[in-house]
């Protein structure tokens, strides 16, 4: 049974129809790769499957269970987590207590599991904390940096962090390369890679096929909101049409 | 040392040397801090909300007069005794804070803050409409004193037994002042532990990036209803055991809003969010401008006549928020994040 189900979404912003009857679903344990020019409507779906944004028609099914309608921390519990392209964290927190926020349950009176092993594995999962005092000592960097002292990879890395620290089955990547340097990308889908060994199931969008093909397992392709292709990257890279969008959208 | 060990030791401190001080006081001081205690705790209580999760209140006081005027008024009116008064009062300002949550939920920032204004001004208009119960701005004596004469008699005794004695009047100050003392440091207490607690560091992070939040799993509604009834249910104690300490229903004491920007300037003077910052801001703001007051008593050994300081009486106020004003131009993030980072650089310790 497949991960997650999106069927006939429908999303429309005045008299733009941003997503058109989408159809497309995740496997367990697979990468997706959401493809398309921009303004292909890929960050739309990624915000109707978060609860951001409703659609207008059309549901989506997470583990068969319906969660169109749920709000955003809803469906962050139950396994659903996304890395933002601008990274969203707490200017004033340090790297580790970011990643902390993750860890804690959505439980004010239930005393739950102590945070601090989930962080402390968050961290390290991510790269984010690696000198060897890392992140469990007070002399590791992470206990006193904080995020606005770290480069693109590194905020990557931590958005990376609190999205794995909520325990996600399904990963949804915004753009994960947008942004960084060579050497970064390769680290950065290194670790999506390493993710990915480790069973992670993913869903990437990005608007640059070339990059991703190697990473991924599957793609669809969007353009103005609807599905063009879907397939193997190479099934994907041979189909006319797609060639098509991309020229038409500025090559890829 | 973690943060959550340094604000229950500067707590711990503080608490000290409120109860340490409490008998060298004279009367006119100990009537001061008595206040400025009581005050800390609505402070302490605004902190929770506000100072933690950037929610800017400008309403407490609102709190406050709920909790106070139902506590006076059934025991002016229906003579309930104090047990059953405070309590009342305190679950009337926990529901006037879930009731108020609703709405403020859909707000953010000024819009929020301009809600919360509409409350004590809608509040005092119906004191005063209904002043022939409430007493209006005059306020209604005749409230049962928190220290009773039984109480009094039976600390008396006690007292006597170990070979002190003191005089009525002074033995009543005391006890006030001393209830007022064990509430603050009860409140205080409780509200470091908790603001150093998960829940404190959700509360935090919600002042910083209320998406972010959400993003994590987290319900941030759920978390603000709870600092929401948290909060009325500190400043509500406050306010219905004041009435008793007061003896009275007064309407500038529960329905300044006065009081409710002084809540605000003194989590900022001391730090928000860092409850024991919203203590001593308390402190400061009750105590300094008495400060002043005494200075206006001396006579400075300048000249012949010397140079007498009572001009300064009538200034105090205007003296006391100019020194406030330059106190927050040094200390931005305020008092205990400035001493904390003092520390932190001494000590080179890292994070929290």
């Amino acid at each position: 049974m497949a991960l997650l189900h999106v069927e006939n979404l429908r999303k429309s912003f005045g008299g733009l129809m941003a997503v058109k009857d989408l159809s497309f679903h995740v496997e367990p344990g697979e990468i997706l790769g959401l493809i398309g020019p921009n303004g292909a409507g890929k960050s739309t779906v990624f915000n109707l499957i978060m609860g951001t944004i409703t659609p207008d028609q059309g549901r989506i099914l997470f583990k068969g269970r319906d969660i169109t309608h749920w709000p955003t921390y809803k469906i962050v519990d139950a396994g659903v987590a996304r890395v933002f392209q601008i990274a969203r964290y707490f200017p004033r927190k340090t790297v580790y207590e970011n990643v902390e926020i993750s860890a804690i349950p959505n439980e004010i009176f239930v005393r739950s599991a102590d945070p601090r092993a989930k962080t402390v594995e968050s961290c390290v999962r991510t790269g984010l904390c690696t000198n060897e005092h890392c992140p469990g000592d007070d002399r590791c960097l992470c206990r006193s940096e904080l995020p606005g002292m770290l480069p693109q990879g590194g905020l990557r890395r931590l958005e990376l962090a609190r999205a794995i620290g909520t325990d996600p089955e399904l990963l949804l990547l915004d753009e994960p390369f947008a942004g960084l340097s060579h050497a970064e990308v390769d680290e950065i889908s290194h670790l999506i890679a390493s993710l990915r060994d480790e069973g992670q199931t993913i869903v990437l969008v990005d608007h640059n096929m070339r990059g991703v093909m190697r990473l991924v397992d599957r793609i669809v392709v969007l353009c103005f909101g609807e599905k063009i292709a879907e397939g193997t990257p190479e099934e994907v890279a041979r189909n006319p049409q797609v060639q098509e969008a991309y020229l038409a959208g500025g090559g890829f | 040392m973690s943060l959550r060990t340094l604000k229950f030791a500067l707590l711990g401190l503080t608490v000290i040397v409120a109860g340490a001080v409490g008998p060298f006081l004279p009367s006119k001081w100990m009537t001061t801090l008595l206040y400025a205690q009581l005050f800390a705790v609505y402070a302490m209580g605004w902190d929770i909300l506000s100072g933690m999760t950037g929610q800017i209140s400008f309403g407490h006081i609102f709190f406050v007069a709920v909790s106070g005027y139902t506590a006076g008024l059934l025991n002016l009116y229906l003579q309930w005794p104090i047990w059953a008064t405070v309590p009342t009062g305190v679950v009337m300002a926990v529901l006037a804070g879930l009731l108020f949550s609703v709405p403020a939920l859909r707000l953010r920032g000024p819009y929020f803050s301009l809600v919360t204004l509409i409350l004590p001004l809608a509040a005092a208009r119906l004191v005063i409409i209904l002043a022939d119960w409430t007493g209006g701005e005059l306020g209604k004596f005749g409230v049962t004193p928190l220290c009773q004469d039984s109480l009094l008699n039976a600390l008396n005794g006690v007292l006597l037994r170990l070979g002190i004695s003191i005089d009525g009047f002074r033995l009543y100050q005391y006890c006030n002042y001393y209830f007022f003392w064990m509430l603050m440091a009860m409140v205080g207490g409780g509200l470091v532990w908790l603001s150093t607690s998960r829940i404190g560091k959700i509360l935090e992070a919600i002042r910083e990036n209320e998406e972010a939040v959400e993003a994590a799993g987290i319900n941030v509604a759920k978390y603000k209803i709870f600092a929401f009834v948290v909060s009325a249910f500190i400043v509500g104690l406050g306010g219905a055991l004041s009435v008793h300490t007061n003896e009275a229903v007064f309407f500038n004491s529960l329905l300044s809003l006065t009081t409710s920007i002084e809540m605000i300037v003194a989590s900022v003077i001391g730090g928000m969010g860092t409850i024991v910052g919203a203590l001593w801001g308390g402190f400061l703001v009750r105590g300094g401008e008495q400060v002043i007051k005494e200075l206006a008593q001396l006579k400075l050994p300048i000249g012949a006549a010397g140079l007498a300081l009572s001009f300064l009486e009538r200034w105090a106020t205007l003296i006391f928020f100019a020194l406030l004003l330059v106190l927050l131009f040094f200390a931005r993030q305020g008092l205990l994040p400035l001493l904390a980072g003092l520390f932190r650089r001494g000590r080179r310790i890292r994070g929290g």
